[in-house]
């Protein structure tokens, strides 16, 4: 979110604008760009909506550098309409839960023009472009309220209807980008007594679109069920700044404010407030959130006394009233502003609190208490001396992804219904991730010949341990760690010296594989090693992998001129 | 001649001597005579410019016909002989009586990949503080991945994490969604759930995400996670934690500092700065001139979690903290390209 440096300085003085860039990724949230118009903040996965909003940002600043607020909000009586004799437009809320307040404000008597210099720059320096008056003020009052607006052209809605209503299954509407949507009931729209003109908390509609012509509009604001707000974006694949900020829930008293203000400034270009209607009656949840000062120098590990703590949290616009708690401790019951959804357990408040102290200023505690029991760590020794031993006997160990890219695929010979046996991605970055590997020694054949051509080496020597995945006999996904050894020795027998390194590797940590030959028949059916080099390793009876040198085929489709043998088995057995 | 005429013309000559050719050396010099630089059928569209429009619409197509079917044919002889080739394995025996021959790499000593290397490291640090390895799935289910750590599907939040899911078509109908983890953390709930506090426990393993590879852009990733759980800890255990480690592993200078930071699972949550090791802190190109580096996130255990793991949030509290490797090792070594970690390029792995 770019925050326009001017337009910040116009809502809270600032004394110094470098501490306020020092302090804000130290005490609230991370930047991203700096320049002389903007500072950017890193919003990325970040769970407080009141920072999508420019007199969010302000009481932030406030609060970190001790700086006074230069506006007031508004009280209920003090906003616009009020005691004034106004008409109505039909407005209705077809579905409480997912529409919780839906006001219109018909303004009447506009002109559509440029807008004037100080309104271009304010959008410019946000990042944002300017479009024409009337819909630039709808992005300046969301810019600095936090709250979107949307200007329908009145003599486009039928009847100046406004229904919020669930969408018909199937029901399509050409959104302001120019697509067409296709939506469904779990989707809300604003809608007239013909057609929907507005995906709700999204994107509004190309057909009531504010054109060259427009005089007079039904200003809509509106408050949605978050949740809704994000099912339909996410299965739309559309994001706007609009949706931006319902997903993290506004409040009711910000719209009164952002639609109190966007009609004041219709009003300076000319408009005249003719009608506004306000539907929906629930106000905003209050929370009481209790908070020890026990809580907040345990969790955070420092000491502080109960004026600091009061101290940091009313800079934040926290109401506190002390209230000794059951175990008679120092305690209070916090009631967090109104603009703080993220706020809800007492956890919240401790970050507040730490947040303020500076986390940059938590001194180090050295561990303590007792250590836990010791429990199995054999796997892990395993791979680990699995992995040394080899590095002796002169390997060197790689690593390749889980995945077999097209050629290695290709190579293996999966067809329709033997590839049923591997775990595949629905959402692959492509074609060459979209196999999970369910051994790892054809990887290692890339390895080599990627080391031949690009390394020029004749002698490579390598190993792998990770894990490969397949489904089961009973329909399951399944992982296991496999080992994974590939010799190229430019001979035309590698497999006798991977013979000799799997004998040292199996006599050193006593791992008791037994070695037996395949039958004829069985290394026929495997396809994928040389019909005659290929054994089959065995341990306490049970078949534990493979050594052999591979088939011609599958070396010539990856593209390696040489022989290669290897062997691979499964670790897990061995801890039986 | 005509067009047509020539192209029939080299189709029947060439598809016979396709057939004739006798090995794979052969074959590669009529593909060359064909498809070289100089070959009959590349050089063949410059008598196109000759014709008029209406005939290269009929010799277009026949064009690509002939050039496709001698391309397939050149493919199938290749194959074949390549099949008469793997017959012969079948005359060779199984010979394990080593000549002695040990390769150049066996006199020299392998290597231990700079991953496993740093990985021993850390196992040995955090060996000394109690700490022992858990392991969890790669392969896991929405719940552990995702909701048992208070990421709800649907929240903004998961935007932090760009998932690769896994297509249920060969798996029952009415089984969980899966996922490939997108952090170690799918183990935090999993450790709550097996043991008791005082836990102490580290996951160092292979993580995933949907990310386009390039030079500063993986999807597969190795992470470090502590899970800790006892009673009394604090975000100052948390600040103790981090400096033994980056001090341990970037050098006894680097300062270590904590900054508000959000994640569902912790609360407090924090992004854990080092100091930039190339500019000492002054501020520098690679540092974005902040002068440090952002190493990692951490946090408080959030007591959803906790409770998720069937411990007690009033009596007990949690420490998570989840460097990535890749990141810091690329700092450490001034690696520059995170690809090299997967490629499997020996030239790189030997100086480690």
């Amino acid at each position: 979110m770019k925050i326009s440096i001017d337009w910040l300085k116009e809502l809270v003085q600032i004394k110094d604008l470098d501490e306020v860039i020092h302090l804000l990724p130290l005490r609230t949230i991370g930047t991203k760009e700096i320049t002389e118009q903007f500072i950017e903040l890193d919003m990325k996965g970040y769970n407080r909506s009141d920072l999508l909003s420019i007199r969010g940002i302000a009481r932030e600043v406030a609060a970190i550098t001790d700086s006074k607020i230069n506006f007031v909000e508004l009280t209920d009586d003090q906003f616009f309409w009020v005691k004034k004799s106004l008409g109505s437009t039909p407005v209705s809320i077809k579905d409480e839960e997912l529409c919780i307040v839906q006001a219109v404000a018909k303004i009447e008597g506009l002109k559509v023009e440029h807008s004037n210099d100080i309104w271009v720059k304010k959008l410019s320096e946000s990042g944002m472009r300017s479009i024409n008056n009337i819909a630039d003020i709808t992005n300046l009052v969301m810019l600095e309220y936090g709250h979107p607006l949307h200007a329908f052209d009145g003599s486009t809605v039928k009847d100046e209807t406004i229904n919020v209503r669930r969408a018909k299954e199937g029901e399509q509407i050409t959104t302001l980008d120019g697509k067409l949507r296709k939506l469904t009931n779990e989707d809300l729209v604003l809608a007239d007594t013909e057609k929907a003109l507005d995906v709700a908390g999204v994107m509004g509609g190309k057909n009531t679109e504010v054109k060259k012509t427009t005089s007079t509009i039904l200003l809509s604001a509106s408050l949605f069920n978050p949740i809704m707000v994000r099912q339909t974006s996410n299965r739309l694949k559309l994001r706007s700044e609009a949706s931006r900020r319902f997903y993290h829930g506004l409040t009711k008293k910000r719209l009164f404010q952002a639609l109190d203000a966007a009609i004041r400034m219709y009003l300076s270009i000319g408009g005249k407030l003719t009608s506004l209607t306000i539907v929906g009656e629930s106000d905003d949840q209050v929370k009481k959130i209790p908070l020890s000062l026990k809580k907040v120098n345990d969790l955070i590990g420092i000491e502080l006394d109960k004026v600091q703590v009061e101290d940091y949290l009313i800079k934040l616009n926290f109401e506190l009233r002390p209230e000794k708690n059951a175990e008679r401790e120092i305690a209070w019951v916090v009631t967090p502003p109104y603009y703080r959804l993220d706020i809800e357990i007492e956890e919240d408040l401790v970050e507040e609190v730490a947040r303020m102290y500076g986390y940059e200023r938590i001194k180090p505690h050295k561990l303590s208490g007792k250590l836990p029991e010791k429990i199995d760590q054999s796997l892990f020794s395993l791979i680990s001396k699995l992995k040394t031993t080899l590095v002796d006997l002169g390997l060197t160990e790689v690593q390749t992804y889980s995945f077999y890219s097209t050629k290695v695929f290709n190579a293996l010979g999966f067809n329709d219904e033997s590839k049923k046996v591997l775990i595949k991605l629905e959402n692959p970055m492509s074609s060459e991730t979209e196999y999970l590997r369910m051994n790892l020694w054809p990887n290692l054949l890339e390895v080599i010949d990627k080391n031949i051509r690009e390394n020029n080496l004749r002698d490579i020597a390598i190993f792998e341990i990770g894990k490969i995945f397949y489904i089961n006999k009973e329909g399951k996904q399944n992982e296991k760690y496999v080992l994974s050894v590939a010799l190229m020795n430019n001979t035309d027998n590698p497999l006798a010296e991977l013979f000799v390194m799997y004998q040292k590797l199996n006599k050193q940590l006593k791992l008791g594989i037994e070695n037996t030959k395949v039958s004829e028949e069985g290394a026929k059916k495997l396809g994928l090693f040389h019909p005659n080099r290929i054994i089959q390793l065995i341990r306490k009876n049970k078949a534990i992998g493979d050594l052999g040198e591979v088939h011609k085929r599958v070396t010539d489709k990856i593209g390696i001129n040489q022989r290669v043998a290897i062997l691979e088995i499964g670790i897990p057995k061995f801890l039986i | 001649m005509a067009v047509e005429e020539k192209l029939k013309k080299i189709q029947k000559i060439y598809i016979e001597k396709i057939n004739s050719a006798s090995s794979l050396k052969d074959l590669d010099e009529v593909f060359l005579k064909l498809f070289g630089k100089s070959g009959e059928i590349t050089l063949l569209p410059k008598d196109f410019s000759r014709l008029s429009k209406e005939e290269l619409k009929k010799v277009g197509p026949i064009f690509n016909e002939v050039k496709q079917s001698l391309e397939q044919a050149v493919e199938k002889k290749r194959d074949e002989i390549r099949e008469g080739g793997y017959k012969k394995l079948e005359q060779e025996k199984l010979d394990l009586v080593d000549s002695g021959h040990t390769g150049l790499a066996r006199m020299t000593g392998g290597h231990l990949h700079p991953l496993t290397a740093f990985e021993n490291e850390i196992v040995k640090l955090f060996s000394r503080l109690g700490f022992q390895l858990f392991e969890a799935p790669q392969v896991d289910s929405d719940y552990y991945n995702f909701e048992s750590l208070n990421i709800h599907k649907e929240h903004p939040a998961r935007d932090l994490w760009d998932t690769l899911f896994i297509d249920k078509y060969n798996l029952p109908k009415n089984s969980d969604r899966l996922l490939l983890r997108t952090h170690t953390s799918n183990a935090q709930v999993r450790i709550m759930k097996q043991f008791k506090p005082p836990i102490r426990m580290m996951v160092l393993d292979r993580c995933f995400r949907y990310e386009n590879l390039d030079a500063r852009h993986e999807h597969t990733f190795d992470q470090f996670e502590l899970v800790y759980v006892d009673k009394g800890l604090s975000m100052a255990n948390l600040q103790y934690l981090s400096e033994y480690f980056l001090k341990s592993v970037l050098g006894k200078d680097v300062e270590v500092r904590m900054r508000p930071k959000y994640y569902p699972f912790v609360e407090p949550g924090v992004g854990i700065d080092g100091t930039c090791i190339f500019c000492k802190g002054k501020g520098c190109k690679v540092c974005g001139n902040l002068g440090w580096l952002e190493l990692g996130g951490a946090g408080m255990i959030h007591p959803q979690v906790l409770k998720n793991g069937g411990i007690n949030p009033e009596i007990y509290s949690g420490i998570a903290w989840g460097p990535g490797l890749e990141r810091i090792l690329m700092l450490k070594h001034g690696i520059e390209d995170l690809r090299l970690f997967r490629s499997g390029d020996l030239e790189f792995l030997k100086k480690f």
